[in-house]
């Protein structure tokens, strides 16, 4: 059976365009926002997390996952996809460590993460996935933060600031007014909240937005009440 | 006889004040005969980390090829050098992977680390199993010889100079006292800013 | 007793008898005093028991001195004789200063290999009896008469564990003698020998440049120049080359050269050469 159909599903179109990934982006598209910033002495990761229904329990499922210490992501797009991307990210990062008994550099583990993603474009029976992922990590040797992107096609840029998902296109031409190369970690995390806030539906709570900080201490999710206090400085 | 001794070779490497030295007999014999008195044992892994592979030959080449094989790769995937402690973990890997059917060398590791110019020396048994000290490491035929001299002529935070002739000293008196062993020694001094390559005369009996 | 134990020899017979104890006939005392009455274990083989001291998986093993060179060759003008001066013990260099002639009166030499202690008894013993036939015969014995005492001796003690390899060198009525005697009992004469783990190398230099009219220098370079070889290419081989020349007037000590010094020297003869 598996022998069988193990075609790729993802096959070029006659114009040269494999549609299939095209229609992974429009899936990460139509996901909730994220946003990424990279400041001086840290990144800041931020996203959107509307529960369909009051009745959810906010706080039980995080879309914002540390892989390391010193590195963390997030995606815009589809919520299992993501998980099985996050286990692979952690088993990568602890098989670098058993190798070189090093914690892996942000730019190994975005590399390997993409090397996953994309070879589910080429392998038979498999789709690409429907996310992309905000990485964000702090490089002890250099000394300095790095934020990444990763798309479904496995594809990865590294950003100054950028934004994912729903209305990231306004998302992005507000970062670019906002930007400024010596931005600090903290002002970065307004930033973020702003952002998020130009399309945001609604009253923004710490139960509806996730926030992640990496810096020279290593990549932490902040609690809600940290979040609350963020929010309240904001507006 | 123990096949590490088959070919018969010395290998030290000590600490000094802001460098390392890394120093290797020249012969290659099979059993008591000697065949070959310009062996190569020490190996440039990156501009400031060595691998010196006391050992039978034939492992000694490819245990040598296979980690410029994954250092090449290293280097081209994450677009740096390796650090010297990093590179020990690399090596502990690659014999660790033979651990039941070995490659029959005793690796011995000197270097700076590439930012912070801190001195490393670690040296590891056949399985791959590491040991990093303060001071020196000795591997190979006479290494009893070996740690005997340097017990007696280490002393810590050596200029340069100093440590090339103490480290040059322990082995030539070391190889004296070792029949499979000698016929020329050859001397790395490892600074921040170069590298010294010296040929020691020695007797070649 | 837990020596014996250790060593894995089984017999109390031994014991008793070796110590000299309670049997007369093979008193201690006496057999220190005379080498043809050597307290052999009564009822029990020494080959066998040896295996405990000479077995290579023994846990109570002692390493003889097995790696060497030496060589002696006769010429027109005597018999050259040269040795190196290395023991070892496994890859250990116990010493590099040993000397491997032993001079059994003016006019005899013998080398050694193997066994240390076997060659230095032995010839020492040679020597003894060399000087008691001197005096009954007021005349020196032959190189051959000689030679044939120590082969006899040792077939006497043949597959006992004795372990020696020597060539006795002299001159005598007949002119330069050379022969090579060993612990199995053979007894050869030729114009040249080398024996020991280098006497491959030895050989090798010799048969290159040997002739029965070298003359002295000649000679005496040669002789030199195989046992540096020798002691290049063995491990077990090296130190310093210690030089003897056999004249019709006896044995003449010409030099004692480290093999160290020897390697530049020639390194330079060989560069000077490509020039």
């Amino acid at each position: 059976m598996s022998e069988r159909y193990s075609f790729s599903l993802t096959t070029f179109s006659p114009s040269g365009k494999l549609v299939q990934i095209e229609y992974a982006l429009a899936a990460v598209a139509a996901g909730s926002p994220s946003v990424g910033i990279k400041a001086t002495n840290g990144v800041v990761l931020a996203t959107e997390k509307k529960q369909k229904s009051i009745l959810y329990d906010e706080n039980s499922i995080h879309k914002i996952e540390m892989i390391t210490k010193n590195v963390g992501m997030v995606y815009s797009g589809m919520g299992p996809d993501y998980r099985l991307l996050v286990k692979n990210a952690r088993k990568l990062s602890q098989q670098y460590y058993l190798s070189y008994q090093e914690q892996i550099p942000t730019a190994q583990i975005v590399q390997r993460i993409a090397n996953v993603m994309q070879e589910f474009t080429q392998s038979g029976g498999v789709r690409p996935f429907g996310v992309s992922l905000l990485i964000a990590g702090w490089d002890d040797d250099e000394e300095r933060p790095y934020l990444y992107q990763c798309d479904p096609s496995g594809a990865y840029f590294a950003w100054k600031a950028t934004a994912m998902g729903k209305n990231y296109v306004n998302g992005k031409t507000f970062l670019e007014k906002r930007y400024s190369d010596n931005l600090e970690l903290e002002d970065a995390v307004h930033t973020a909240i702003l952002t998020l806030k130009e399309s945001f539906e609604g009253q923004m709570t710490e139960d509806n937005i996730e926030i992640g900080i990496c810096n020279k201490d290593g990549f932490r999710r902040l609690t809600p009440a940290e979040v609350k206090d963020y929010l309240a400085s904001v507006q | 006889m123990s096949i590490l001794a088959y070919n018969g070779a010395a290998v030290i490497a000590m600490k000094g004040k802001e460098c390392v030295a890394i120093a290797a007999d020249r012969r290659f014999g099979i059993q008591a005969q000697t065949v070959n008195t310009d062996f190569q044992k020490i190996f440039e892994m990156g501009p400031r980390v060595y691998i010196g592979l006391p050992g039978l030959a034939t492992d000694v080449q490819t245990v040598a090829q296979r980690l410029q094989f994954k250092l090449n790769l290293y280097e081209l995937r994450e677009n740096r050098r390796i650090k010297p402690k990093t590179f020990m973990s690399m090596v502990s890997n690659l014999l660790y992977e033979r651990r039941f059917g070995p490659y029959f060398v005793e690796p011995v590791i000197a270097g700076l680390d590439p930012k912070t110019n801190e001195p490393f020396v670690a040296s590891m048994d056949l399985i791959g199993c590491p040991m990093v000290t303060n001071d020196f490491v000795v591997s190979g035929t006479c290494s009893e010889q070996m740690y005997g001299m340097c017990e007696s002529l280490w002393e810590p935070d050596m200029e340069p100079d100093d440590l090339f002739e103490t480290i040059s000293q322990a082995l030539l008196n070391a190889l004296d006292r070792d029949a499979v062993s000698g016929w020329g020694a050859v001397v790395y001094v490892i600074e921040k800013d170069k590298v010294t390559r010296k040929e020691l005369k020695t007797r070649m009996d | 007793m837990a020596l014996a134990d250790v060593c894995g020899l089984k017999s109390t017979d031994f014991q008793a008898r070796s110590l000299g104890l309670s049997c007369s006939s093979f008193d201690l005392y006496n057999a220190l005093e005379s080498s043809e009455k050597f307290s052999i274990p009564f009822n029990i083989d020494p080959l066998e028991n040896l295996k405990y001291f000479t077995e290579k998986d023994s846990n109570v093993k002692i390493h003889f001195d097995h790696g060497t060179t030496t060589l002696a060759f006769k010429f027109q003008h005597g018999v050259v004789v040269a040795v190196d001066s290395r023991a070892t013990a496994g890859p250990y260099i116990a010493s590099q200063t040993v000397k491997k002639v032993i001079e059994i009166n003016p006019y005899l030499l013998g080398t050694m290999a193997g066994g240390a202690a076997d060659c230095s008894y032995w010839e020492r013993v040679l020597a003894r009896q060399c000087r008691i036939y001197e005096l009954r015969n007021k005349e020196r014995i032959s190189v051959a008469a000689a030679s044939k005492l120590l082969a006899n001796i040792v077939y006497n003690y043949k597959g006992m564990g004795l372990s020696m390899g020597t060539m006795i060198c002299g001159y005598d009525k007949r002119g330069p003698g050379l022969y090579y005697v060993d612990s199995d009992g053979e007894r050869l004469t030729n114009n040249m020998f080398s024996v020991g783990s280098g006497s491959v190398y030895a050989y090798g230099v010799l048969d290159s440049g040997y002739k029965w009219d070298l003359n002295v220098e000649e000679a005496l370079d040669l002789g030199q120049r195989a046992i540096y070889h020798a002691t290049f290419r063995d491990a077990y081989s090296g130190g310093v080359v210690n030089l003897y020349h056999m004249k019709e007037t006896g044995w003449e000590f010409i030099s004692r050269t480290d093999v160290a010094d020897l390697h530049y020297r020639y390194q330079d003869e060989k560069q000077a050469k490509k020039k």
